[in-house]
């Protein structure tokens, strides 16, 4: 990677960064509803035994993932539109692509943090055992999982350039997502149209080799097909993003109608 | 009558005033996406651990009553963020208008947005999920529906009037729509939560709204849910008049400071 892209990476990373010390209380709204989902599972499963509290609060923690890439990639543009600076974003000539990437990274570190507070949290507050079976899998596993929701952050960011309406995209997206991801629940409990919609989604795959990962000490080989395929799809997710990033600035730059979007 | 006027045309503009930001498909998709998401996600929680019909049951109609948050209880607070980011703030303040009938008119068609989407989600519930609803009592569920719409409206306007002291409304619309999950009953019965967060559930107007509709659903008359539904109206009373003080504090802070939207 040549040094100038590396040095956009890192100025949209460190502007992220700066904005979220700037204004810390915007960590809340993408760590409520995964905790409230956690919460409430984890109060619904507490007569039950079984796998019922792993599901709860690894799901728990993958909804806070996601909830951090949804609303920091549709807030970002909004908040872009807001302060009148997309379209500087824009006319800058670093390429659009890698701005959001370094943002993405940014994104990521967040989501990561909010996955391990929820997992504290929910694991003091209804005193479930946090043991994980294969620790270095069960890193390698999150590590690529969060990637994973980055990369598909990606697509969103670059679909909601266009839009007015990313904030509504960003809520209404919100349990649909929670849903298909079978984070909180196996997918088995779908309708069978669903199931094509959860195996395009690279986290889906994450998330059952993190579980497993958590509760088998030596994996079967259940776990490296998940992460492979978790892994084919991620590089889907970032040629896609590379593509809709380019047809998107150039309609944007055509029409004129970037910020009325 | 200039204040009924004031009072519709609060109405009228608060609820117009979000589509400069949504536009109506995407309102009508959102209407019906929104609802339908949030009780399949409980719905298929519950049934990963049991196949209990009355469990489900439960859940569902819980979650139907909670989508009335979405619109009475996130989108008043978020006026009041609109207000502060679209520069509407100074031209509410400097109004002659009477107060009273601004403050409560803003959430108004809410309250009829919300009882719209809490019919979907009954459809929803009585279509997807299998609820029955052969015994209900219509015209005691209807009220139910109805007072908790008005209600949660005034618990909005509480936060939404408490909000205008903070930059980002929307922070805090955020948590008081997604607390209402734990505490008002929507998925399981409070007593479930530990005893010393109980009587928080009680200052919640949807906590009586849901055991009301449960009950009406079950097929109790009016007469039978009235008790539930006086306590929830006082409740919702009680909050527009907290949420008004709050109001009121808040434009005598910004006169005196000159700080409007970041009193």
């Amino acid at each position: 990677m040549p040094p100038q892209t590396l040095r956009v990476v890192y100025s949209a990373f460190r502007m992220a960064m700066l904005h979220w010390v700037a204004d810390p209380q915007w960590v809340i709204p993408n760590v409520i509803a995964p905790f409230v989902f956690t919460v409430v599972a984890l109060t619904l499963f507490k007569e039950v035994s079984g796998p019922f509290a792993l599901y709860a609060i690894l799901g728990g923690g993958m909804m806070g993932m996601w909830g951090n890439t949804l609303y920091s990639s549709g807030f970002a543009i909004e908040f872009e539109k807001w302060q009148g600076t997309l379209e500087e974003v824009l006319a800058a000539p670093s390429n659009l692509m890698h701005v959001i990437a370094g943002r993405s990274v940014s994104n990521a570190l967040m989501g990561l943090t909010n996955m391990v507070a929820i997992l504290l949290i929910a694991s003091l507050g209804f005193r479930v055992p946090l043991g994980v079976a294969n620790p270095i899998l069960f890193a390698v596993s999150l590590v690529l999982t969060l990637l994973s929701v980055s990369a598909l952050g990606l697509i969103f960011a670059s679909s909601f350039v266009l839009s007015r309406s990313a904030q509504v995209f960003t809520n209404g997206l919100e349990f649909p997502i929670y849903i298909i991801s079978g984070s909180m629940f196996p997918i088995a409990l779908l309708p069978f149209w669903i199931h094509p919609a959860s195996y395009i989604l690279g986290p889906k795959w994450g998330i059952d080799a993190i579980r497993e990962a958590a509760s088998s000490e030596s994996v079967s080989l259940y776990f490296w097909e998940n992460l492979g395929v978790m892994i084919l799809i991620t590089v889907i997710y970032v040629v896609t993003a590379t593509a809709l990033f380019k047809l998107v600035e150039k309609k944007a730059r055509k029409d004129g109608t970037l910020v009325q979007a | 009558m200039s204040r009924l006027r004031i009072f519709f045309s609060s109405a009228i503009f608060s609820f117009r005033a979000q589509f400069s930001w949504l536009n109506p498909p995407m309102w009508l998709t959102m209407k019906f996406a929104l609802g339908l998401s949030q009780m399949a996600f409980f719905v298929f929680v519950g049934q990963f651990i049991t196949n209990d019909p009355n469990v489900i049951s439960y859940i569902a109609i819980g979650n139907a009553l909670q989508t009335v948050s979405w619109n009475t209880v996130f989108s008043v607070i978020t006026i009041t963020g609109h207000d502060k980011w679209d520069g509407t703030l100074p031209l509410l303040i400097t109004t002659p208008a009477s107060r009273l009938p601004i403050f409560i008119g803003r959430a108004m068609m809410h309250v009829l947005d919300g009882m719209l989407s809490v019919a979907i989600s009954f459809v929803f519930a009585i279509f997807l999920f299998g609820v029955n609803f052969a015994n209900a009592d219509l015209l005691a569920l209807s009220i139910a529906v109805v007072l908790t719409a008005f209600t949660m409206a005034g618990f909005g306007l509480l936060i939404g009037g408490f909000s205008f002291y903070f930059r980002e409304p929307i922070v805090l619309a955020n948590i008081f729509t997604f607390v209402l999950l734990i505490f008002c009953g929507v998925n399981f019965p409070i007593q479930e939560l530990p005893q010393p967060l109980q009587p928080i559930s009680y200052a919640f107007p949807l906590t009586y709204g849901i055991d009301a509709a449960r009950k009406a659903i079950a097929g109790a008359t009016l007469v039978e849910i009235s008790p539930i539904l006086g306590l929830e109206l006082i409740v919702g009373l009680v909050s527009i008049a907290i949420g008004y003080i709050f109001f009121q504090s808040f434009e005598r802070a910004a006169r005196k400071t000159g700080r409007l939207e970041a009193v």
